[in-house]
C-alpha cells in the first residue's frame, strides 16, 4: 500500500481504543474465565443498558464519579447518561423489577462504563468493568462469599500474584463517634487517616479539644492496625464501643471462613481504609498486584443502595477492572498468544478440499482456507506470516476425494504426504 | 535476597536532605560522588534503589508504582493532586507557596482584583486558590524564572515559592498571601503499602524516629 492512500488522518477521540487481535482475544478468554468461574457459585449474568437517565445513575454515587459521568440529551430534553459503573443500574433493576424474587439474588455482570477521568493504569475513559453483586443477605457468610469468590474470579482469569485488602468502615465510624470532634476537625482527620498520614493525624489529636486517653490510644493506633488476621485480636483491645467491637467481630467471622474458603493466604486486613465511607456500610475490600500501582479490584458491603430503588435490602459485592487485571497479567509475565489457525488449507478449485475442512473443524480443529489460489511455496509463506504452523495443498484440483487420496502437508519438519482420511493425524494438531 | 524498594528522589534542593535523612534512617544511600548524571541507583545495603526524577514527578513516579516510596515537597504533592498515600512529614525543604506582586503595586486586597494575570509554575492550586475568593485568574504557567514575569508586564502577579524571600525583594517583589507552607512529604504508592507492607512500615517507622529526635 502506498503512503497516500493509507488514512492516517482519523484519530479517535480520547479516552477510547481499539482491541486488536491478541488483546481481543484475552479479554475475550477473561471474560469467559469469568463467567465459568460466577456459573460455579450459582451466579447469573444480567446485561444492562449503556445508557439510562442521568438521574437514576446519580444516584448515591459520590460526587466525583458523578462529575465524570457523560451526559446529553434524548429528543425531549431529558438528561441522559452513559453508565459510570454497574452497581447502580443492576440496583435499580432488582428495584424495580427483581424486589419479589426468591432471595438471595446472586447477580454478574460484564459491560463497559464510562468516565470523563484522566487515563491511569490500562483505564481509558471507555473501560470494562465485570462484577457480582450478592443481594438480600447480610452477615459474615454472605461478605466471606464474595469476597473468595473475587479471589477465585482472579485465580481463574490467571493473575498468579495479587492480594486482597479487607477494612469494615464500622471500626472507623465508631472511632469517629467516640471521638465527637467539631465537624471541621473530623473532615482533617478523615484525609489524614486516607492518606495515611500519621504525623499529620498525631497532630490533629493534640489539637482536639480534652481527649480521654483510651480514645486517643484507639486513634493514634489505627493506621499500625493493619495486617494478617492476628492483627484483629491486638485492635480488639482498643475497641471503644458497641460498633467497633461488631466491626471487628464481623472481620473475625469473616477471616474464619475465609480460610475455610481456602483464600486466606490472598487476603490481609486494614482497618484504616476510609475511601468510600460514605457509601459502603459494613465490609470493604480492595486488591492489588505486584507490578500495578492501582486496585485492580474493589468492594464492599452497601446495604443502603437498594432502598433508593425499592424495598431496602442487605448488597455486597465487587467489580473488578478488566483493563487493569489484563494490564496486571502483563506485568507478571502472561502474555496471550497472537490467535491463529491450526492449518491453511489451498482449496480453490477444489471442492472437495472443503468437506475436508468442514470435517476437521468439526474435530475443533481451526482451518483457514485460501481464498487466493497461492502456489504452495507462497501458502507456506504465507501461513508463517500469519502465525499458522501448517499447510495443506492438493495436487489433483478435479474429482471426488477419495479417502485414499494424497493431499500435502507442510511445517516446519518440512514436506510430506497426508491422507484425506488421516484423522489421527489432524487430531493431534489440537494438543497444543 | 528480597528486590530493593525503589524510592524517588527529587533532583534539586531536596536531595541532599532527603540522601541525608535516609543515611539518618540506616540506610546506605549513595555518595555524593555516584550522584552524579546516573538516575538510577542502588543501595550498598540492597534495601533501597534510588531513582533520580524532576521533583514535579515525583508523585506520578509513585501513583503508577514505578516507585514504592517517594520523598517530595508537599507544594508538589498538593499540585500533581495524585492518588498516593503521606505516611510522614519530613523536618526539611520548609517553604511557602505565596501570592507575590510588585512592590510599587498599589494597596488593592486581592478580592477586588478584575481578573488578576497570574504567572506560576502551580496552575492548579493558584486557579483553586483565586476561585475560592470569587476571582478568575488567567494562569500563565511558566517552568521557571516566575518572578521576571511581573518585571516586564507579563503578569500582575505571581505564585511561586518562597525561602527566605530574598529573591522577591531582590527583584523589587512583595509577599501578599500564603497559599501552602510546604515541607518535604515521604510518599507510599498503594499498592506497595500492602503488598510489601513489612518493609514499608519498617521505613516509616525508622524516618518516624529521626524526624522526632530532628
Amino acid at each position: 500500500m502506498t503512503t497516500e492512500m493509507r488514512s492516517t488522518d482519523r484519530p479517535l477521540p480520547e479516552g477510547v481504543r481499539d482491541l486488536l487481535f491478541a488483546d481481543a482475544a484475552a479479554w475475550r478468554s477473561m471474560t469467559t474465565a469469568l463467567h465459568e468461574t460466577w456459573r460455579g457459585w450459582g451466579y447469573r449474568e444480567i446485561i444492562l443498558p449503556t445508557f439510562e437517565y442521568a438521574e437514576t445513575l446519580a444516584t448515591d454515587v459520590g460526587s466525583q464519579i458523578d462529575a465524570e459521568m457523560y451526559r446529553f440529551f434524548d429528543r425531549h430534553g431529558r438528561t441522559l447518561a452513559l453508565r459510570p459503573d454497574l452497581t447502580i443500574p443492576t440496583a435499580r433493576v432488582v428495584g424495580t423489577r427483581l424486589f419479589d424474587q426468591p432471595l438471595p439474588l446472586r447477580i454478574s455482570y460484564v459491560g463497559n462504563v464510562f468516565r470523563h477521568e484522566p487515563p491511569r493504569a490500562g483505564r481509558q475513559h471507555e473501560f470494562t468493568q465485570a462484577g457480582v453483586e450478592l443481594i438480600g443477605a447480610r452477615g459474615a457468610a454472605a461478605d466471606a462469599e464474595v469476597i473468595a469468590l473475587a479471589v477465585a474470579a482472579l485465580r481463574g482469569v490467571g493473575l498468579p500474584r495479587f492480594r486482597i485488602t479487607i477494612g469494615h468502615v464500622g471500626f472507623f465510624r465508631g472511632l469517629l463517634a467516640a471521638l465527637n470532634l467539631p465537624e471541621q476537625l473530623t473532615g482533617q482527620l478523615r484525609s489524614a487517616v486516607s492518606r495515611k498520614a500519621e504525623a499529620e493525624l498525631a497532630d490533629l489529636l493534640a489539637e482536639a479539644p480534652r481527649l480521654a486517653s483510651d480514645v486517643c490510644a484507639a486513634s493514634r493506633a489505627l493506621l499500625h492496625f493493619t495486617g494478617g488476621p492476628q492483627m484483629l485480636h491486638t485492635a480488639d483491645a482498643f475497641c471503644l464501643n458497641l460498633m467497633m467491637a461488631d466491626a471487628l467481630a464481623d472481620l473475625a467471622a469473616l477471616s474464619g471462613l475465609l480460610a475455610a474458603y481456602g483464600v486466606d493466604d490472598a487476603v490481609n486486613y486494614d482497618l484504616a481504609e476510609v475511601r468510600d465511607l460514605d457509601y459502603y456500610t459494613g465490609v470493604t475490600f480492595e486488591g492489588f498486584a505486584p507490578g500495578l500501582g492501582f486496585s485492580l479490584i474493589t468492594g464492599g458491603r452497601y446495604d443502603g443502595l437498594l432502598g433508593h430503588f425499592g424495598p431496602p435490602q442487605p448488597a455486597v459485592g465487587w467489580a473488578l477492572t478488566l483493563d487493569r487485571v489484563l494490564e496486571a497479567r502483563e506485568v507478571q509475565g502472561v502474555l496471550g498468544a497472537q490467535p491463529a489457525a491450526d492449518v491453511l488449507l489451498s482449496a480453490l478449485g477444489c471442492p472437495a478440499c472443503l468437506t475436508w475442512a468442514a470435517s476437521a473443524r468439526a474435530l475443533g480443529v481451526r482451518v483457514e482456507v485460501d481464498p487466493l489460489g497461492l502456489a504452495p511455496d507462497e501458502l507456506w509463506r504465507a501461513a508463517q506470516a500469519r502465525g499458522i504452523p501448517r499447510t495443506i495443498a492438493h495436487s489433483q484440483p478435479a474429482g471426488p476425494l477419495a479417502a485414499s487420496r494424497l493431499l500435502t502437508l507442510r511445517d516446519a519438519a518440512g514436506e510430506r504426504p497426508l491422507a484425506a482420511d488421516d484423522w489421527i493425524e489432524v487430531r493431534q494438531w489440537l494438543s497444543r | 535476597m528480597a528486590e530493593p524498594l525503589t524510592i524517588a528522589i527529587p533532583k534539586g534542593r531536596l536531595t541532599d536532605d532527603a540522601f541525608a535523612f535516609l543515611a539518618r534512617g540506616g540506610y546506605a544511600v549513595p555518595n555524593n560522588g555516584e550522584n552524579g548524571r546516573r538516575l538510577v541507583l542502588d543501595g550498598a545495603d540492597g534495601r533501597l534503589r534510588f531513582i533520580m526524577v524532576k521533583p514535579a514527578d515525583a508523585p506520578v513516579f509513585v501513583e503508577y508504582g514505578a516507585a514504592d516510596l517517594g520523598i517530595a515537597g508537599l507544594d508538589v504533592v498538593r499540585e500533581a493532586e495524585r492518588d498516593v498515600y503521606e505516611p510522614l512529614q519530613l523536618p526539611f525543604g520548609y517553604c511557602r507557596l505565596v501570592v507575590a506582586g510588585k512592590t510599587d503595586r498599589p494597596e488593592m486586597a486581592l478580592r477586588v482584583e478584575r481578573s488578576p494575570r497570574v504567572a506560576t509554575r502551580f496552575p492548579r492550586l493558584t486557579e483553586a486558590f483565586f476561585r475560592k475568593r470569587g476571582l478568575t485568574p488567567e494562569v500563565i504557567v511558566m517552568a521557571g524564572s516566575v518572578e521576571l514575569a511581573p518585571l516586564i508586564g507579563l503578569a500582575d502577579l505571581i505564585v511561586d515559592l518562597v525561602q527566605t524571600g530574598v529573591t522577591l525583594r531582590e527583584n523589587g517583589l512583595t509577599e501578599l498571601s500564603t497559599i501552602l507552607e510546604s515541607q518535604a512529604v515521604l510518599l507510599a504508592n498503594r499498592a506497595s503499602y500492602r503488598l510489601r507492607s513489612d518493609e514499608v512500615r519498617e521505613l516509616i517507622d525508622r524516618l518516624a524516629a529521626v524526624a522526632r529526635e530532628t
